[in-house]
């Protein structure tokens, strides 16, 4: 501290040493001074920027050659993003102490980078523009700068609270609060700041609160904002009060009326939906039983099919089988083929195989015994066939018509090639007066030996029978 | 409940910084100081009168 009047040093006394100046109001102001600007610093220390501004110009009121205060509020300044200002005290301070001073550093820190300068400058201009805009009422140009803006410079705190004003003024609650909050956060107390914040939680949570809702010009309704819903209520109606009796009757009735409606409304659907149901039910029983008979029948008749295909197989079968429990059609063959090749009786052979054919179908048996049936039977055929013929050609020339037709008809049997025995038991049918059984004889020589003489002589008799 | 109009004039233009010397030109440095000295040399004045 030196002394006002000569300039020397001060010492503790309240009296300058040199010239004898009463310094004692002096060192008070000095002080006064210092303690500002330790106010200033402890303020800006917590970011309470406006705190730590009014503090220090406090202090360069007492003592403008407060060179600390000077270039702390210039730092100040700069963090509120007013580039400006923050110039004009480190030019100042420099002017005041042009050596040894931190000032000409900052300002060296601005005015090197050129861009950056014009960066601000630009901020500043469009700053003014948007203020103009609000001015002029454009609100929404005014909007629009600012958020150009804040982009090129996030810490312009007026900027911020402009915004943030606009958006108040057109009741997007949210938007400006978190403008006054991006403000609070580069400066702590910022009064505008904090009275706008008040503000819009105010109209944000007006419950909270516990003020009633706000009017707004004249309107008979209010209106705010809650979360992401704005709430419009009208505000000259008033809830009636209603007792507890009153509620408990209006529950009553309610219940009342419902089971009523359920009663008249919902139960005869629902029994009518039962009854659906259950009908839905009896008819499908209905369709599948139906279903059933029908299997039942179809099974029933084919029961009986097989049946019947069991008894005629059984009594096939006891064709075969025979009264011994052997199959002794089979074995009749057997015995007639063995008896014939020992006695070589061609009758009793014949007679045998007559029996044979008489008992079974033989074209139904099997390959093995077909075989040797007819075998047999050619055998023994072509030799009683001849004997058939001797003999019936014998009673037909002894006139014995009826025996010589039985006798032809065994001939023609066993040797159906035989075109004279056939055409003598035509002969025989003819002289015996069976004019039907001789035709159609004479038709089968006619037939079998065409273009023969007996043919020939068949087909006149023919004729002449059929006049 | 905030009125935009009122509240618009607490807000003022920034100053660029073409101005910025005329600003500083024109800003009043008086300080306590100042005061005391000019009290202190009228007074004695007044005495030596």
């Amino acid at each position: 501290m030196f002394c006002y009047n000569c300039g020397c040093s001060l010492s503790e006394h309240d009296f300058c040493t040199a010239c004898g100046a009463d310094v004692s109001l002096y060192k008070k102001i000095m002080q006064v001074s210092n303690m500002y600007y330790n106010e200033g610093l402890e303020k800006a220390g917590v970011r309470d920027l406006s705190g730590a501004i009014n503090s220090l110009r406090q202090s360069l009121k007492f003592n403008k050659n407060n060179i600390e205060a000077r270039n702390l509020l210039g730092l100040v300044y700069f963090e509120m993003g007013e580039a400006v200002a923050a110039l004009s005290e480190w030019v100042i301070s420099k002017n005041l102490r042009p050596e040894k001073n931190i000032a000409d550093d900052y300002i060296d820190m601005i005015q090197s980078n050129a861009s950056r300068l014009d960066t601000m400058n630009q901020t500043i201009k469009k700053y003014n523009q948007a203020y103009n805009y609000c001015v002029q009422g454009s609100k929404d140009l005014a909007v629009i700068q600012l958020k150009k803006v804040l982009s090129l410079n996030p810490r312009l705190i007026r900027a911020h609270q402009l915004l943030a004003l606009l958006y108040i003024d057109s009741e997007q609650w949210e938007k400006a609060k978190k403008e006054v909050k991006k403000c609070l956060e580069i400066d702590r107390n910022n009064t505008l700041a904090l009275r706008y914040l008040k503000e819009v939680d105010l109209m944000l949570n007006p419950d909270a609160s516990g003020k009633p809702a706000v009017k707004r010009k004249n309107e008979d309704s209010v209106r705010y904002q809650s979360d992401n819903e704005i709430i419009i209520q009208p505000l000259n109606v008033k809830e009636t009060k209603r007792s507890g009796v009153s509620t408990l009757l209006n529950i009553g009735l309610g219940m009342i009326i419902g089971l009523a409606a359920m009663f008249f409304l919902v139960l005869p659907g629902r029994i009518a939906e039962v009854k659906n149901e259950a009908n839905a039910k009896i008819a499908e029983i209905g369709n599948q039983s139906d279903a059933k008979t029908a299997t039942i029948t179809e099974l029933e008749s084919q029961v009986k099919g097989l049946e019947a295909e069991i008894n005629r197989v059984n009594r096939e079968l006891e064709g075969y089988v025979g009264t011994d429990g052997t199959l002794s059609t089979i074995d009749t063959l057997l015995s007639t083929a063995a008896s014939y090749l020992e006695t070589k009786d061609a009758a009793a052979a014949g007679a045998s195989l007559d029996e044979i054919s008489a008992g079974i179908d033989v074209t139904q048996t099997s390959e093995a015994f077909q075989k040797l049936y007819n075998s047999l039977f050619t055998v023994v055929g072509s030799e009683l066939a001849q004997t058939y013929y001797r003999e019936g050609r014998a009673y037909y020339d002894s006139s014995k018509y009826a025996e010589a037709i039985t006798s032809l008809t065994g001939a023609v049997y066993y040797d159906a090639s035989n075109v004279d025995a056939l055409y003598y038991l035509a002969q025989a049918y003819r002289k015996n007066k069976d004019t039907a059984n001789a035709i159609s004889t004479y038709q089968k020589v006619v037939e079998l030996f065409p273009g023969t003489e007996r043919a020939t002589k068949s087909q006149e008799y023919i004729n002449q029978l059929s006049k | 409940m905030i009125n935009f109009e009122e509240e618009l004039k607490k807000f003022h233009p920034s100053l660029e910084i073409e101005d910025a010397e005329e600003a500083i030109y024109n800003q009043d440095l008086t300080d306590m100081a100042d005061l005391l000295v000019k009290m202190v040399k009228e007074s004695k004045e007044k005495d030596e009168e």
